[in-house]
């Protein structure tokens, strides 16, 4: 197995971090709202994640609400 | 459409990291931003520079993939599943802005009645070798360096 990153190129290995980080939000926003669309309660997906209901309830409530997803109410 | 730093960060920048679904507005936001006002002189000097809108775009993906590759992930960022953009969210000004227009009000000339025009703006963008915008250049196989040089002639030649 190769090394992840080059180790004589920390730029590179910090520019991966940044992408890595863009990679997640995208995937976490996509997922959440098919889960959503799909019919999740906001516990399921919160459970998966690994964070509190509030919590992604805050973070994508209104952005699914504008996006037209019929939420069910927990 | 007035291009002041106002219109250009807080209307068109928010407008870009809104639709990239980010938590804050980035320098590559800007380099969008001012790259859609083709009235402008900053936006000409990009596009002889081949750097089109669309063009940064292919750019800052192509970046993308480039670093997720290097932590052994192979996507296509045109094949990630999409996500609905909250048009409500305000997102704020990030630390590559900051950067950008700390770097933008430093460039001489001394900054004066004209104000933090688009090509002062697009000096504080050129003006690092870090960041992704730097790295969507290289990708892009754009001569950062040259670019800017063009940039800051411009600007002290009086143009806003």
């Amino acid at each position: 197995m190769t090394e992840l990153v080059d180790p004589e190129d920390p730029a590179a290995g910090l520019a991966a971090v940044v992408a890595l980080r863009r990679l997640a939000d995208r995937l976490e926003d996509s997922q959440v709202e098919r889960a959503m669309r799909a019919g999740w309660s906001w516990s399921d997906v919160a459970e998966v994640l690994g964070v509190t209901r509030q919590a992604v309830h805050k973070k994508h409530a209104r952005r699914l609400v504008a996006a037209g997803v019929a939420l069910r109410r927990r | 459409m007035p291009s002041d730093v106002r219109s250009i960060l807080v209307r068109s920048a928010r407008d870009e990291a809104r639709r990239d679904g980010s938590r804050t507005i980035e320098a590559e936001h800007v380099l969008l931003a001012l790259a859609r006002r083709d009235e402008t002189a900053a936006a000409r000097l990009l596009a002889e520079a081949g750097l089109t809108e669309g063009a940064i775009r292919d750019a800052l993906n192509r970046e993308w993939e480039q670093s997720l590759a290097t932590a052994g992930i192979a996507v296509r960022i045109g094949l990630l599943p999409e996500a609905t953009p909250d048009p409500d969210r305000h997102p704020p000004i990030g630390e590559s802005t900051k950067l950008l227009l700390k770097r933008a009000m430093d460039a001489p000339p001394k900054i004066g009645g004209g104000g933090l025009g688009p090509m002062r703006m697009l000096v504080g963008i050129l003006d690092t070798e870090r960041g992704r915008v730097a790295r969507a250049f290289t990708a892009a196989g754009v001569d950062r360096a040259a670019l800017r040089a063009r940039a800051v002639t411009a600007l002290a030649a009086g143009t806003r």
